[in-house]
């Protein structure tokens, strides 16, 4: 934050919102990046697509902490890119050509009946080629959208924000994350011991004769670890009376059964349009109440939880907006969405679309800046 | 008035053991005492200490003969977690017991199992970093802190439930005299200020015996306790600080439990010790250096580690390395054996260079004992231990566990390294270090969690390993373990020798590195002051 | 099932929940080869993945909910977490070359030794781990979570062998599971390759929705040929080494860590014994000071 200037006096000053630094509740992020992701499975425009990867970008650079964490949005860039070098690929080698403008001719092969009669090689045209980038274009925007989560909410802040249903697994993911640093620290350790010892230390027989004592060590440990749960009052449980516990179990294996009904659905002809997606809805709703219900069973509080106030709301609605518009448009068919191949012309670009993909924008403006950097 | 720790007629017995580890303890602990656990290794304190807060037997398994009872809540019918706010146990390792990775978060996970609301939650943690000055690593992830934050941290970790009853299992036993003394003093201040009642094990009594108002004697074997004020437990217990061994045989009444106690009652003794020669200077026969560094530097990448030591160690000398962490004694040793190449400077031992040598020829010349002797240990019986420290060294076999049934004959040949105690395990690591008969041994640290006997049983070890030839450098905080066995103490701080001679000159005078019989008997005018008890012991057989 | 120690309690409602899981898990992954011509999920070819794909981790996270619900203490607590680490820490080891993960032996060892509930959640929470620590969660997780999870359950359900033969069956499992592993996520990667809505434009080795179960069968064979299959055996023969080699001394140090945790104590609490000599006033303490 700029200093305040004590020369002036405090009426002249100018006046500052001040949003305080402060990291986002992770959950707002992970939900921001949903809606664009959500939003870029609909097209294959390759100029929607790119402008999402822009919008994914400026936010990153706008609100990305300066941890080291933070830097893994370049990594999903680059696979996003090896992703469309891949379909790019496949599609030359593997696919039946579309269209007529033929680039080049690879030799062709048939492969034996029992793997289908596939044909590999053959000639590649310009249409298959612009299909398979469009379609990889795709699949990296939505990779990019999600190195964006990574990139502003790591993954280990979700830790914190599990729901008391989970709370002893998330606590398993936490040791182990915790665990993970003094693992490697006995790993060289017990190698230079090996070296005291007169022995080979590298290669493949050096890295497994160290391995177990390591192993030995970490399992020692984790007795201690849990005599000091134990001790620190791990395990206390409200008391739940048995038909409490009997509605939990109700509500999540009921969630279950009802998922397994609508998935059943999906996948037989005869069944009624209502049993599919209908059931799989209801059974995430009864999922969602019976972790509600699993949650009460813990007497846990958090300390200095992340909360989530006007500017996670206001991102949640940024989300919400870009991928609705990007559904209803492309549930209404409006021209543009799918970029068109065969014969190959220059995609239409729907302005509703556009607008809806820039609101994602906002949040790099209407969430407080992260500690650590100038706002 | 209730005590707030009872044991009535406790008996405990682990599942499958023929034998019961305590039994018949009667013990009444009342609020606001410091009270001290003394004994052996293995005689059954860590059972004791886990017994007031439920661990045993309801982690471990067991019979509980007997009621324990703490402010009032039964064991039996409490599990450790409906204790948890009643009794804080810190562990012996504190970085095992984390389950956070920064302080602030360690701080408050245990209120947040107990379900403080998170207001509560906020106020304590800020109360407790101010009580045990971690304000300013509150950020700091945990694996950077040093020991004695660490501890501290985990102090703190159970504190914040407010318990009235505090257990610790060996505080101070991996820190360094500086970092033990802030954490005595903490708990000083949560006895004196706060009125937690603290339940304290310890081996090194040196520091912490004079705090105490109530020593628990454990004996071992099932044998009854010995419980009274700190003086009187001290007449007859085998486990006792040099002050304490010096005002027995000096027969001084009440029995001295700090170096200032001792000095106050002490005019005599040093009188009497006035009319020895002075002592014999040993003639300076210098023979050929076996270990020859010269002005050597190594770093960790941009942070220099040793800046120019120069050190020449001849067979037949124990050298203690003295000086506080990070003043490089660990990357001298490392060096020494040629784990790491120094960037400048010469490293020989017996005229070759360390980082050339691997294998037999390696351990054949010098060996090393790590802090951890665990980690030597690779293999899951004491006799495959064996068999393989024969090989590695080219020796027949049987070589080794000839060797070990010499030094420690008690340990079995079936069992597994990581179940022997710490003793056992460094003597395990002698014996397989010492196997390939190197000409130069150093140990890093061995008095980690060593008791007394076990201590008195390494020296022994170490002179006479020293009297057939060896060159023994050993890197230690321990003073006691320096006067009783070394001939000669270098002191290095921030890589560099500030100080290298005889013991007797080193470490007299020296608030840090004297020992507490040379604290205790040093007179004004700089004649020669006895070390130890043993020297004391020998100078007034001389004196008549 | 085996007759080693079950650190993680699974009662009946939590073998309800995987077993509901697992259909779910199977209708999730195999649906190109279950559905019929005609139904909604063929009707919306290009949609469905993107639907299962939402319908697995919530499966997930409800199934893990109600195997917490059944009590977890300290002691499994600790053990996963460790052993996540340590499979944490060898993961990035193989460097992605060629599929060599050298963690499948340690989830099929330690749903061996520790149980299948055990297994199910070191597979599933492992992965977690390792995606979190290198911070790289994708849309891949929740399927990676299922099938690992699938591994390690499968392990703790092996018939109690002893010996040379525990150690075969172990690494037979471990080769085709591994290997099946690697098939199955294929399978849940293979519809999205379809990519654009019109089938005509679908390669001839990718997904087809309006071809026969037996045609899709074989082109998905002929995809994993090309594609995966380079990874997968490796994979397996890695496993099956691993455990040949590593698997007696692993299972024994599980074994004594599991002996030593000692998950379900035997917990006495008797009277005191009558005191038969008359104590000694030294020994005793008084109450007064």
């Amino acid at each position: 934050m700029t200093a305040v200037d004590v020369r002036t006096p405090v009426a002249a000053q100018p006046r500052r919102t001040s949003r305080l630094p402060r990291l986002l509740h992770p959950g707002a992020w992970w939900l921001w990046a949903a809606g664009l992701a959500l939003a870029a499975s609909r097209t294959t425009n390759p100029l929607l697509l790119l402008l999402i990867v822009a919008v994914a970008a400026y936010v990153v650079a706008a609100r990305r902490s300066p941890s080291p964490w933070a830097r893994s949005f370049g990594v999903f860039v680059k696979l996003g890119l090896v992703v469309i070098a891949i379909r790019v690929v496949f599609q030359a080698i593997v696919a039946a050509p579309i269209g007529t403008t033929v680039l080049f001719t690879l030799p062709a092969l048939t492969l034996p009946e029992i793997m289908a009669g596939v044909r590999l090689g053959g000639a590649v045209t310009l249409e298959s080629m612009v299909a398979a980038l469009y379609d990889g274009m795709r699949l990296a925007t939505i990779l990019i959208c999600v190195g964006a989560a990574n990139s502003l909410a790591s993954p280990a802040r979700l830790l914190k924000a599990v729901p008391a249903a989970l709370y002893e697994f998330g606590l398993s993911v936490v040791i182990a994350v915790t665990f993970a640093p003094q693992l490697v620290a006995d790993l060289d350790r017990v190698r230079t011991a090996r070296r005291l010892r007169g022995r080979t230390v590298g290669g493949v027989r050096g890295t497994a004769a160290v391995a177990l004592p390591v192993l030995e060590g970490a399992l020692e440990r984790s007795v201690t670890l849990a005599a000091a749960m134990d001790s620190r009052g791990y395990g206390r449980q409200a008391q739940r009376s048995p038909h409490a516990r009997r509605l939990t179990a109700a509500a999540l294996l009921g969630a279950l059964v009802l998922v397994v009904i609508g998935a059943y659905a999906l996948l037989d002809a005869s069944a009624p349009a209502v049993m599919g997606l209908p059931m799989l809805a209801l059974g995430f709703t009864l999922g969602i109440a019976g972790f509600a219900l699993a949650g009460r069973r813990s007497v846990r509080t958090r300390y200095r939880p992340d909360p989530w106030s006007w500017p996670e709301w206001g991102v949640t609605a940024c989300a919400v907006a870009t991928a609705a518009t990007l559904l209803t448009l492309s549930i209404t068919g409006v021209p543009g969405l799918i970029a068109p191949v065969d014969p190959l012309a220059w995609p239409a670009v729907p302005p509703l679309a556009v607008l809806g993909i820039l609101v994602s924008v906002l949040p790099a403006y209407i969430t407080p800046p992260p500690p650590g950097r100038a706002s | 008035m209730t005590h707030v720790i009872e044991f009535d007629s406790v008996t405990i017995t682990y599942s499958g053991a023929e034998r019961p580890t305590l039994a018949q303890v009667d013990l009444a602990i009342e609020e606001g005492e410091l009270v001290l656990v003394i004994g052996e290794t293995g005689s059954g304190k860590s059972t004791l200490l886990r017994a007031i807060n439920g661990l045993v037997p309801h982690f471990t398994g067991g019979t509980l003969a007997g009621t324990v009872r703490v402010a009032g809540r039964n064991t039996a019918t409490h599990h450790p977690r409906d204790l948890a706010d009643v009794v804080g146990v810190v562990p012996q390792d504190p970085l095992s017991s984390f389950v956070t990775d920064t302080v602030e978060e360690e701080l408050a996970y245990g209120m947040e199992c107990l379900g403080v609301p998170a207001s509560t939650m906020r106020r304590r943690v800020e109360e407790t970093l101010d009580l045990l000055g971690l304000a300013d690593v509150r950020d700091r992830a945990l694996l950077s802190l040093s020991g004695g934050q660490r501890q501290r941290v985990a102090i703190g970790a159970v504190l914040t439930a407010h318990p009235r009853v505090l257990v610790l299992d060996e505080p101070t036993s991996a820190l360094d005299p500086g970092a033990a003394e802030e954490v005595l003093a903490v708990l000083q201040r949560l006895v004196h200020d706060l009125g937690v009642t603290v339940v304290l094990a310890e081996h090194r009594l040196e520091r912490v015996l004079e705090y105490a108002d109530r020593v628990i004697h454990v004996p071992g074997g099932a044998r009854p306790l010995v419980v009274g004020a700190p003086a009187d437990v001290m007449e007859t217990s085998p486990v006792a600080p040099p002050v304490v061994r010096l005002g027995r045989l000096a027969a001084w009444s009440p029995l001295p439990l700090s170096v200032r106690d001792a000095r106050r009652q002490a005019r005599q003794l040093r009188e009497r010790l006035h009319q020895l020669p002075a002592r014999a200077v040993a003639p300076t026969a210098e023979p050929a250096p076996v270990v020859s560094v010269e002005r050597t530097r190594a770093s960790y990448g941009a942070v220099p580690a040793l800046r120019g030591v120069t050190l020449d160690i001849a067979k037949g000398e124990i050298v203690a390395l003295m000086g506080r962490n990070g003043a490089g004694k660990s990357t001298l040793l490392s060096t020494l054996v040629g784990l790491r190449r120094p960037d400048a400077g010469t490293v020989r031992i017996d005229g070759v260079d360390p980082v050339t040598l691997t294998g037999p020829r390696l351990i054949g010349r010098i060996g090393l004992v790590p802090q951890h002797s665990t980690d030597l240990l690779q293999r899951d019986t004491v006799a495959a231990e064996c068999a393989d420290a024969d090989r590695d060294a080219g020796v027949a076999a049987g070589t080794t566990a000839a060797l070990l049934a010499r030094l420690a004959p008690e340990i079995p040949a079936d069992a597994h390294p990581r179940d022997l105690s710490e003793g056992q395990r460094l003597v395990l690591a002698l014996a397989v270090v010492l196997v390939a008969t190197p000409a130069v041994l150093l140990l890093d640290e061995p008095t980690r969690g060593l008791d007394y006997p076990t201590k008195e049983r390494l020296s022994g070890l170490l002179r006479d390993l020293a009297a057939s030839g060896h060159a023994i450098v050993v890197a230690t905080h321990d003073v006691e373990l320096a006067a009783e066995t070394a001939t000669r103490v270098v002191v290095l701080a921030d890589g560099e020798v500030v100080a290298d001679g005889p013991t007797a000159e080193v470490v007299v005078g020296s608030p840090l590195f004297a020992p507490q019989v040379a604290k205790v008997l040093v007179g004004a005018d700089g004649a020669d002051v006895p070390l130890t008890v043993t020297e004391v012991r020998e100078a007034l057989a001389v004196i008549g | 099932m085996s007759a080693h120690t079950s650190a993680v309690r699974m009662g009946a409602k939590s073998w309800a929940a995987v077993t509901l899981a697992t259909v779910v898990g199977v209708i999730a992954f195999g649906w190109p080869f279950l559905a019929e011509p005609g139904s909604t999920a063929v009707a919306h070819a290009a949609d469905a993945p993107w639907i299962f794909a939402a319908v697995v981790p919530l499966v997930l996270l409800v199934v893990l909910a109600q195997v917490a619900d059944g009590g977890m203490d300290a002691k499994a607590i600790a053990i996963l977490g460790v052993l996540a680490a340590v499979i944490c820490i060898l993961r990035p080891l193989g460097a992605g070359t060629a599929g060599l993960e050298p963690i499948w032996f340690i989830i099929i060892l330690g749903g061996r030794a520790l149980g299948p509930g055990f297994g199910f959640s070191l597979g599933a929470l492992s992965l977690a781990a390792s995606a979190l620590i290198t911070g790289g969660v994708g849309p891949w997780l929740p399927f990676q979570m299922i099938a690992a999870a699938w591994v390690g359950l499968g392990a703790g359900m092996l018939p109690p062998l002893r010996g040379r033969a525990e150690i075969g069956m172990l690494s037979t499992y471990g080769l085709v599971a591994s290997m099946g592993y690697g098939l199955v996520m294929n399978l849940w990667f293979w519809p999205f390759l379809g990519g654009l809505e019109a089938t005509a434009y679908s390669p001839a080795i990718l997904f087809d929705p309006g071809a026969p179960v037996s045609e899709n069968l074989a082109r998905w064979f002929a995809f994993s040929l090309v594609t995966s299959l380079g990874w997968d055996i490796p994979r397996g023969i890695l496993t099956a080494v691993l455990i040949l080699i590593a698997g007696r001394p692993l299972l024994t140090a599980l074994a004594r860590a599991s002996r030593r945790a000692n998950f379900s104590p035997a917990v006495a609490f008797v009277p005191p014994a009558p005191v038969t000599a008359p104590p000694v006033p030294a020994a005793r303490e008084g109450a007064t000071r």
